[in-house]
């Protein structure tokens, strides 16, 4: 299926792997997916931008799952095991060199990487991808744009990407409309 | 922190897979804390040779090592 996304659209994809991979997320989500689009310079973003949907708003929703209790880089068990306590190192690392201190080491990104070097997308994530493919079928369209994996989120009706769009008012019809009017090949 | 009886189970444990993962564990804590000290310390103005001093390695080791990281 991706040989026939846009440049756009892999970007978006790419975008979207490294958010999930930068919060050590386990799978690629359709909010991860929904951050990229916004973070994105194309008109699925302007779109957004118009209905107050922007990264940074996306960033701050509390339908995008909160960062899970880390998986833990190090292992909080296998730390426990030996008598030390993960958080309460962390709590002190923090407190002398600020949130995330931690957690922000190259040496702890290292061994996330490590873990995961491979993200897969979680089920809504692929459902949008494959609505997207629908979509731009539905349309006639050759490639799969970013407005189209848009599109794909607007289809779904449960997903978190959906869930916030639907929030800010967005709709299927409304996004197809705006994408009819001229001058919006696919991006 | 997980419950102290399961801890102490867990730190009496023979099984391997337990303890290597204790050990890799600690390892990329020490990496971790080693790193925010030397930022640290550099930040502050320390030379090479005065964090060498404090983590008792080389001057060499620990400059080699860090400026491979880009903190410098």
């Amino acid at each position: 299926m991706f040989e026939r996304f846009t440049e756009s659209a892999r970007r978006v994809v790419v975008l979207a792997q490294e958010d999930a991979r930068e919060r050590a997320d386990q799978s690629i989500g359709s909010e991860h997916l929904l951050l990229a689009l916004c973070r994105d310079d194309t008109r699925g973003a302007a779109l957004l931008a118009a209905r107050g949907v922007t990264a940074a708003t996306v960033e701050a929703d509390p339908r995008r799952a909160a960062p899970p209790d880390r998986p833990c880089l190090p292992d909080r068990e296998a730390l426990a095991s030996v008598g030390i306590d993960l958080d309460e190192v962390r709590d002190r690392v923090e407190q002398a060199f600020g949130p995330g201190a931690l957690d922000g080491t190259r040496a702890a990104r290292r061994v996330r990487r490590r873990l995961w070097g491979h993200i897969p997308f979680d089920h809504g994530a692929t459902k949008v991808l494959e609505l997207a493919l629908r979509e731009a079928i539905r349309r006639g369209d050759r490639s799969i744009g970013t407005e189209h994996v848009l599109l794909g989120m607007l289809h779904r009706e449960t997903g978190r990407a959906s869930a916030l769009l639907r929030a800010r008012g967005l709709t299927l019809d409304e996004v197809r409309a705006a994408l009819d009017e001229p001058g919006t090949a696919a991006q | 922190m997980a419950d102290a009886t399961a801890v102490a189970a867990a730190a009496s444990s023979r099984d391997p897979a337990t303890g290597l993962a204790a050990v890799s564990s600690l390892r990329t804590l020490l990496e971790s804390l080693e790193e925010l000290q030397v930022r640290n310390a550099r930040d502050q103005g320390w030379s090479w040779q005065q964090i060498a001093d404090g983590l008792s390695v080389s001057r060499q080791a620990v400059h080699k090592k860090y400026r491979r990281l880009g903190i410098l």
